[in-house]
């Protein structure tokens, strides 16, 4: 799942972003959800003498507020990551919802002559301008995942792959069902707001991975990336469908829905393939006591990646185990395909949803 | 004169019941015509056909020669035939020029033209000779009187040649009627006509020039002169009876009843100072006094409906807990609501939920309400008022005016309620049943209720009450015993304030 | 009415007086007076009876388009699961329109109370604290309108619309935003216990209907809401605490968010912030399309329940068909509009 999920639900958000902030404080007071598990966040690497401190420079970053796990992850990474460095000073800004909020932080940042500045867009179109602006005084962006309208306004670009994210699921989905020799199985796709980009391309890529096997898709219905549509949604699809062999869920939020009618029906003839990669199902791939036997990331870890683009970028470096003496410009990450065998490699890299 | 409006043979029914069964009318250029017949007998219906509210089932209707059915409101306005209802259909947050031109504004691409439409509106508020009302002022700031005049106006700017006026009186004070009929006066010179509906005869007598009578449906006699007819023949007509008030004789004996409500010295600011007054078991009191007096005011405070600035409210003894209906009404109070569709009754429900809804608390059973308990109460209730009829489960909007009034009624005596304050018991109540509502009034105060009774009309108070309390301009100016006042005596004291 | 005395000149007793000549109508006229009444409430029973005839359709089209699937217990079970949450939320938010208001603020407080109910702390105390907890939280709320509304006279449309801002916000932050998932293993045994086949969350829904039903119809607070909803100035000036009386409301449509808040905790094993969304429209739509007037005073809780189901009923033979999201929304929409059309011709 991206951050672009916030972006699709605008008029929440209008609604209840300023009463979020006053309860907060009220809310401490009163109860205590704090949970011990913070999660170490994910870092790169060191591999080469890049990670020699240089000289030191200042990264400015702006990214949206947090309102669901990836999000929240984003920002975290990014800050961990900075600290790793003693060469780094990080520079973030308020987090904000707001466009022109968003644009003005980054103005901010141009003015206290920042070195590079890691912007995730709350919307790619609308705050492009402002990434003209900075490239335009001298100072690289880097712009993560909501790409900004023109390459002239990032030095590099570092994202996910939503059709990469299908393309996988399909993929894990297709061999294990050839395997198992299914010649026509039922395959479910639980599918996030059907109208968004993201959740388009993720459908398509899923289809073309199963038509190479043969395979077509039984049932698609849309949830809305909360559990409680994924409940619902799934619930419905189990009534539909009185045999399935494979299930895609998009997103591993609405997953947890998805899982409890599962359960509630008692059903367990199938495997599940989640979306995302939180850590949650995660513990339940390596668990291995449910019907979820894999997942496909769509990495919040690219924002610490970014961090160490930056950084290399603003020093001047190139990538280490790359020829070219510069940071690429295009940088568009796998949809790593999380199973059983190789879930410890991954687990500290999940977000909690 | 040339016949304006013909309705021959007209047939209405609604499931169940014939409204108007065979109504003949016709009304000449620039005459008033009255309208008469009890509540019941079809005048309304009869006059929402002709307003094109109602399609008839048969019959014939004629306007300026040539036979018509007006599809809807709208078109019976354009043509020229404007009704004016009881309830005042202003849109009180509206001014008066907008409330005059609405649907019809004056403007110029969509863009409302404020000064054309108030000079215009002060030149039909002239004609009705009430240049003075300004067209800026809000509707909802009005006295009743004042918005019959923006009725009138607003009639007259459709060009209306018939104006069809519903009980115009009945909310209106003697000033405000003698200056009513001027304006009718005005408008029939001007050649427009009227259709006048009331039950009050002295008024008929003043205003009209010929009468049409109703009676279930029919029309039972039409074209009689108004000022000539007489009145016992005019009574007949309607009610089969002979006589137009019939007040019930009070009892021989001075009234020994204990005292039941004293009103100690209250007041609120802009509406009324320094007021006190007693209530006796089985008293009936009148309270006389023109509309704005401060008369509804006093009684809803010492209902509770209004919190007292200061002073005492007390039911036998016992200091009322200020400003609280909930209070007032375990003390044994019960108030008929002046506005007895909008205070008083809850029209979508049956007649039975309408009585007990006061007496819930007596019903409950752990919360449940023992139906049958209450049903049979409720029908002993409503049969002792006679309620017509006397289905408890019947919707109570299709019941007569004079009938819903018993239904209120009727919820006080379901309470064994010991005060009950009238306000305006016979507004919008036909001859017949106003002396029915009188006969039950007096039998409640012989069964040693009290009553504090508010009418606007002085014979009615003169009429009914043992003892008569006059305000003028929120001031209590008279107390005594009915029998000592006249009429002239009461209209002196609320007009002049020539203290008795 | 106490004893009379027979001296009064008009004693004739109020029951035994003979009727007056003016009111003696005509036989047929007053054979027809009974009618009104009477076809009025068979009418009135019609405006539920166009639902379920709505609902018949659905199940034929249930059938025709996906066979004895549509028909099986366990989709009929799964579909009575589906709407037992919108329908728990339906029956508070019926007494508070009828009792002429409206509560936007319902999805908000499924959402804060799930959230407050799941915490950590909250679930270190076990279910009946976690029970307790989201029912004192949606009263708790309900409160808070219902005061605002009754004595501080705002208009509900504000106050709710307020409450469920705020009532989200708050569980968002919360939550931080997260979902919390449930350890506490007999609230999510909740939505997987079976009594005698039938899905407890059913029959919660159930029970909260047969209660709601009884509290409308027959007893003095379903009187009282009635009256406080069809006139509130002739429900004060006879004598009922209008104020008390539309507080209550308030809190009863909360404490049935409390018990959403719980079943929905139990569906999802989750309480999230994302929770109860568009409840407050859902609702409303099934109260308006069973019947019940948006101005108070009048209306029905099979009607509401029936709204509810039928809307619940639609999304499942979509689903059952694989048809698209966007041909979901067109179709309900156009549901709602036939379904209240449809009513429409059956009262008039």
């Amino acid at each position: 799942m991206t951050g672009s999920r916030a972006a699709a639900t605008p008029r929440r958000r209008f609604l209840t972003g300023g009463a979020a902030a006053g309860a907060g404080a009220l809310l401490a007071a009163c109860t205590s959800n704090t949970t011990s598990s913070s999660n170490s966040a994910a870092q790169t690497k060191a591999v080469s003498n890049n990670d020699k401190p240089g000289k030191p420079v200042t990264i400015g970053f702006s990214a949206p507020q947090a309102d669901h796990g990836w999000i929240a992850a984003i920002s975290k990474n990014a800050a961990a990551q900075a600290k790793q460095y003693s060469d780094v000073t990080f520079q973030p800004v308020a987090a904000t919802n707001d466009v022109a909020t968003q644009i003005s932080s980054i103005k901010t940042l141009i003015t206290k002559g920042v070195d590079a500045i890691v912007v995730l867009p709350f919307d790619g179109k609308a705050l492009t301008p402002a990434g003209l602006q900075a490239m335009n005084a001298g100072i690289p962006v880097i712009n993560l995942d909501r790409v900004f309208d023109t390459p002239r306004a990032y030095r590099t670009w570092i994202g996910g792959n939503n059709y990469g994210m299908g393309l996988a699921a399909g993929e894990y989905i297709g061999n294990t069902l050839k395997q198992q020799g299914k010649t026509s199985p039922v395959i479910a796709e639980v599918a996030g707001i059907d109208n968004l980009q993201l959740t388009q391309d993720r459908s398509r890529g899923f289809r073309d991975a199963l038509s190479a096997f043969g395979y077509t898709v039984s049932i698609r219905q849309a949830a809305q990336f909360t559990v409680e549509s994924g409940q619902n949604v799934m619930s419905n699809i189990l009534q539909a469908k009185s045999h399935i062999d494979a299930v895609w869920n998009h997103d591993d939020d609405q997953g947890i829905g998805v899982l409890a009618a599962i359960n509630q029906a008692h059903r367990s003839e199938f495997f599940m393939v989640g979306g995302a990669g939180s850590a949650n199902m995660m513990r339940m791939i390596k668990a291995d006591n449910t019907v979820v036997k894999c997942t496909v990331t769509y990495p919040p870890t690219m924002a610490s990646s970014a961090i160490s683009l930056a950084r290399l970028i603003s020093q001047g470096k190139g990538m280490a185990d790359l020829t070219e003496r510069e940071v690429p410009t295009f940088i568009m990450l796998n949809s790593a395909t999380v199973t059983k065998a190789n879930v410890d490699k991954y687990l500290p890299l999940g977000f909690e949803s | 004169m040339n016949a304006l409006l013909t309705v021959t043979g007209l047939v209405k029914s609604f499931p169940g019941v014939r409204a108007v069964d065979g109504a003949n009318l016709d009304v000449q250029e620039g005459e008033v015509h009255c309208l008469l017949g009890q509540n019941g007998a079809g005048k309304s219906t009869l006059i929402k056909v002709l307003s094109g509210a109602h399609k008839p089932d048969a019959g014939e209707i004629s306007w300026r020669g040539s036979p018509v059915s007006f599809a809807s409101p709208l078109a019976a306005l354009r043509a020229g035939l404007a009704t004016i209802y009881q309830e005042l259909d202003l849109v009180d947050g509206l001014t008066v020029a907008e409330n005059i031109f609405l649907g019809h504004e004056h403007s110029a691409l969509g863009f409302s033209r404020r000064r054309a439409a108030a000079e215009a509106a002060t030149a039909l508020l002239s004609r009705l000779g009430h240049g003075e009302i300004s067209p800026t002022r809000l509707v909802g700031s009005m006295s009743a009187a004042g918005k019959q005049i923006v009725s009138l106006a607003r009639a007259l700017s459709h060009n209306a040649r018939l104006i069809v006026m519903d009980e115009p009186s009945a909310v209106l004070d003697s000033g405000e009627v003698d200056n009513l009929f001027r304006v009718i006066a005005q408008l029939t010179a001007q050649g427009v006509a009227i259709i006048y509906i009331s039950h009050r005869l002295d008024e008929i007598r003043v205003v009209g020039d010929r009468v049409t009578v109703l009676k279930d449906g029919k029309t039972v006699a039409s074209g009689l002169p108004a000022k000539s007819t007489p009145t016992a023949d005019l009574v007949r007509l309607m009610t089969g009876r002979d006589t137009e008030y019939a007040f019930p004789a009070r009892p021989a004996g001075q009234h020994t009843g204990r005292e039941l409500l004293t009103v100690r010295d209250i007041s609120r600011p802009g509406e009324f100072t320094g007021v006190s007054f007693t209530v006796h078991a089985g008293e009936i009191v009148g309270l006389a006094g023109l509309v704005g007096s401060g008369r509804s005011e006093i009684v809803e405070t010492v209902y509770g409906a209004r919190k007292p600035a200061a002073g005492q409210i007390l039911v036998d003894g016992r200091r009322l807990r200020p400003g609280s209906v909930p209070a007032a009404v375990r003390a044994g109070m019960g108030l008929c609501p002046e506005e007895r569709k909008s205070q008083g009754l809850l029209l979508y429900e049956a007649v039975y939920r309408n009585v007990s809804v006061s007496s819930l608390a007596r019903y409950s059973r752990g919360g449940f309400v023992a139906r049958s308990r209450e049903l049979a109460d409720v029908a002993k209730a409503i049969g002792d008022l006679d309620v017509r009829p006397s289905d408890p489960r019947r919707a109570v909007r299709t019941l007569s005016g004079g009938n819903q009034q018993k239904v209120v009624l009727a919820r006080w005596l379901l309470r064994d309620c010991r005060l009950l304050i009238l306000d305006e018991p016979t507004r919008g109540v036909d001859v017949g049943a106003r002396g029915e509502l009188y006969r039950l009034i007096r039998e409640l105060a012989g069964s040693g209720v009290g009553v504090l009774l508010v009418s606007s009309e002085i014979p009615e108070v003169l009429g009914l009450a043992d003892r008569v309390l006059v305000v003028r301009a929120g001031r209590l100016l008279h107390d005594g015993p009915a029998a000592q006042l006249t009429e002239t005596a009461v209209l002196d004291m609320v007009m002049e304030g020539a203290a008795a | 009415m106490t004893e009379r005395t027979d001296d009064a000149p008009a004693a004739q007793g109020l029951g035994r007086r003979p009727a007056r000549e003016g009111l003696q109508a005509p036989a047929a006229g007053r054979l027809g007076l009974r009618l009104p009444a009477s076809v009025a409430g068979r009418l009135w029973e019609l405006r539920s009876l166009s639902l379920v005839g709505v609902l018949v359709l659905l199940a034929i089209a249930g059938v025709v388009t996906s066979g004895g699937n549509f028909l099986s217990v366990s989709n009929v079970l799964n579909i009575l699961v589906s709407s037992s949450i919108i329908g728990v939320v339906t029956v508070g938010m019926t007494f508070v329109i009828i009792g002429g208001g409206i509560d936007l603020s319902v999805g908000g407080l499924v959402a804060l109370a799930s959230v407050w109910a799941t915490t950590l702390s909250s679930q270190q105390y076990g279910a009946w604290a976690m029970v307790v907890c989201a029912l004192l939280v949606g009263m708790g709320a309900g409160l808070v309108n219902g005061l605002l509304i009754a004595y501080g006279r705002l208009v509900p449309f504000i106050v709710t619309l307020a409450m469920m801002v705020a009532s989200r916000g708050l569980a968002e932050a919360m939550s931080g935003k997260k979902t919390q998932l449930v350890t506490v293993q007999s609230i999510n045994n909740i939505a997987t216990t079976n009594v005698f086949g039938i899905p407890l969350l059913v029959i919660i829904f159930a029970a909260v209907v047969l209660v709601g039903w009884i509290v409308l119809n027959r007893t003095t607070f379903g009187r009282r809401t009635f009256a406080v909803g069809g006139n509130t100035e002739a429900a004060r000036l006879a004598g009922i605490d209008v104020r008390r009386h539309t507080a209550l409301l308030y809190v009863l449509s909360g404490l049935c968010c409390g018990i959403a808040a719980i079943m929905i905790i139990s569906l999802t094993t989750t309480g999230s912030s994302t929770h109860g969304d568009l409840y407050e429209l859902d609702a409303i739509a099934a109260v308006i399309i069973g019947g019940t007037l948006l101005t108070g005073g009048k209306g029905t809780l099979v009607g509401s329940i029936l709204g509810a189901l039928v809307f619940t009923t639609v999304t499942n033979i979509f689903v059952l068909n694989n048809l698209a999201s966007e041909v979901q929304n067109i179709a309900k929409g156009l549901i709602i509009v036939a379904a209240v059309l449809l009513q429409r011709r059956g009262t008039t």
